[in-house]
């Protein structure tokens, strides 16, 4: 069922974002290819989104993903940074908002496990970790699955870092990992 | 409460279950069900219908329901049809609905009906339904469905508070019990004393399999009326007094306090306002325990305790018969399960019920005169409210 996606490959790790120094992005070579697709999920059982400018006016988001940052939108009037990436300020109602990369790295506020009623592609990842990361320095805590660990193992205000991975069709998606 | 009074005259409700029918075949047992439950209501008395039905695209492949419910039920609406849909909450919202319009005066008789069909060949595609009721582009990749989320608020909980694994036990045994007495709950002939409780497998940690309502297959339908044709079908009808809502977010990473509830502290009080009473003066509160910890911040949130003692009231029995006040006595979305769209209206369908002194005594509250309803929907981020009153004058 799990055929075309390649989710437990050892993904790139995203840098803090300027002024710190950035490190470079993993070069598109080295970085883990998806699967061949033999088979495909229906488009509609597919959680994963359609990234290109094609079709999402925030395909920035999964460009700067590739190249190893995570990012979001923020308004430059009202100075919030706003989760998810969005093209409208909820404030102000603006639509000229920026692109701002975030901190690589955050801690656990809460997690949980999927240990039995995972959705369609998603059963062969079973066990798997999810939870809530504060990032470090900004004011948003993000929920997404965690790697490097198993979920009996992991603590309330440990530490993880954001990285991205290979999703097929050339999409990408990012992920905690606990910090070695 | 301005406009006409409304009040709700009778209702049914099919068996809630893993059930061999389709959204179709449910939708006519619960309509043949009705017309049995009502021999006074006439097909032609009923001039709207609001169907709650929260992911029949998703379940049965279904759009355009609300027709679809009353050609199945044997009506002809009128005046207005329409579907609600707000998830887990999508019941009481057409009943809400059915209540705004019967007392405008665009309405003055309405069936607000349930219909929820999810026990599918393939539960990873039931799953993935569920899934989508979250922010699927954002929250949806990463595997996020509500025991997870639900899981997290509890494990915040028990950090915040000592919250234990045996608090969460009492509301799932008392809501279990309660279920007992209800032939329509889907675990209607199972028991589940507390020891077997902490011994069933994780689902989410910290949450096993009986901190969780299932997926459900089911039914339920009210009728509503306006005050001048309340007493066509009904000497004990329930009426509305009170109704509120709040959403304040969607996406998880927006949710803030998992533990504090806002919207229900803000909907339950705008609810209980309007029908000029306080909590203390609830005799029986149907609240939406998707899971055992949501009862638990549920008393806390309505004011029946203070934040972080929800644990203890549970354990205490507070909410119990013989306690503070009895809090689903129907068997909770735990006991009689959870089939989203209809859950709201068979919550309902208990007050009526209760009023009219009509339940087993294994569950009646004693001579109630107020409940209070509520719903939540998605992870906690919106909340529904609904109150009334029994019999008597409108």
């Amino acid at each position: 069922m799990n055929g075309p996606v390649s989710r437990r490959r050892p993904g790139a790790t995203l840098s803090p974002p300027a002024p710190a120094p950035e490190a470079p992005p993993v070069p598109a070579a080295e970085r883990p290819a998806a699967a061949k697709t033999t088979e495909r999920r229906p488009f509609l059982l597919d959680f994963f989104p359609l990234e290109t400018a094609r079709d999402t006016r925030l395909s920035r988001f999964y460009d700067r993903l590739r190249e190893g940052h995570l990012s979001t939108t923020r308004c430059p009037k009202d100075g919030q940074l706003l989760w998810p990436p969005r093209t409208a300020c909820p404030q102000c109602h603006s639509e000229e908002l920026e692109w701002v990369d975030l901190p690589a790295q955050g801690r656990i506020y809460a997690f949980s496990a999927v240990l039995a009623g995972a959705p369609i592609g998603m059963e062969a990842d079973v066990p798997f970790a999810v939870g809530l990361v504060d990032l470090d320095g900004v004011p948003l805590r993000l929920f997404g699955r965690i790697e490097g660990a198993p979920w009996s193992a992991l603590r309330v205000g440990e530490t993880v870092r954001v990285e991205s991975y290979d999703v097929d069709d050339s999409r990408v998606f990012y992920r905690f990992r606990v910090a070695p | 409460m301005s406009g006409r009074s409304v009040a709700i005259v009778g209702g049914a409700s099919t068996k809630f279950g893993v059930r061999p029918a389709t959204w179709s075949e449910l939708a006519q047992e619960v309509g043949a069900g009705l017309f049995r439950a009502m021999p006074e209501l006439r097909a032609d008395d009923v001039d709207s219908l609001f169907l709650g039905a929260a992911e029949p695209e998703r379940f049965a492949f279904q759009s355009h329901v609300a027709p679809l419910a009353a050609e199945q039920m044997g009506l002809r609406p009128h005046r207005i049809l329409q579907r609600t849909e707000l998830a887990c909450a999508s019941g009481q919202s057409a009943i809400r609905s059915a209540y705004a319009a019967i007392a405008a005066g665009l309405s003055d008789v309405a069936v607000a009906v349930g219909v929820e069909k999810m026990n599918l060949p393939s539960m990873a595609e039931a799953n993935s339904a569920m899934g989508c009721v979250m922010d699927r582009a954002w929250d949806g990749p990463h595997g996020a469905t509500a025991p997870p989320f639900f899981a997290m608020v509890a494990q915040r909980h028990m950090l915040e508070y000592g919250t234990t694994e045996e608090q969460l036990a009492a509301v799932s045994e008392k809501n279990h019990r309660f279920a007992n007495s209800n032939p329509n709950a889907q675990f209607f002939d199972k028991t589940f004393p507390r020891d077997k409780l902490l011994r069933l497998p994780v689902v989410a940690p910290p949450l096993r399999l009986g901190d969780c309502s299932s997926m459900t297959d089911g039914a339920a339908a009210v009728v509503l009326a306006a005050e001048d044709r309340v007493a066509r079908y009904t000497d004990r009808p329930a009426w509305v007094r009170g109704t509120g809502q709040y959403s304040d977010f969607h996406n998880l990473a927006n949710a803030g306090s998992l533990t504090d509830w806002p919207g229900l502290r803000h909907a339950s009080r705008r609810a209980l306002d309007q029908a000029k009473i306080r909590v203390t003066d609830l005799d029986l509160a149907e609240v939406h325990d998707c899971f055992t910890i949501s009862e638990i911040i549920e008393y806390e949130a309505l004011g029946l305790c203070a934040p972080g003692e929800g644990g203890a009231f549970a354990a205490d029995g507070r909410g119990d018969l013989g306690g503070d006040l009895v809090v689903n006595p129907r068997g909770g979305l735990l006991g009689c399960g959870h089939p989203l769209g209809a859950t709201g209206i068979s919550q309902a369908l208990e007050v009526f019920q209760q009023f009219a002194g009509t339940v087993p005594p294994a569950r009646q509250a004693p001579d109630p005169e107020w409940a209070l309803v509520h719903n939540l929907s998605g992870s906690a981020n919106v909340h529904s409210v609904m109150v009334y009153q029994r019999g008597g004058a409108a």
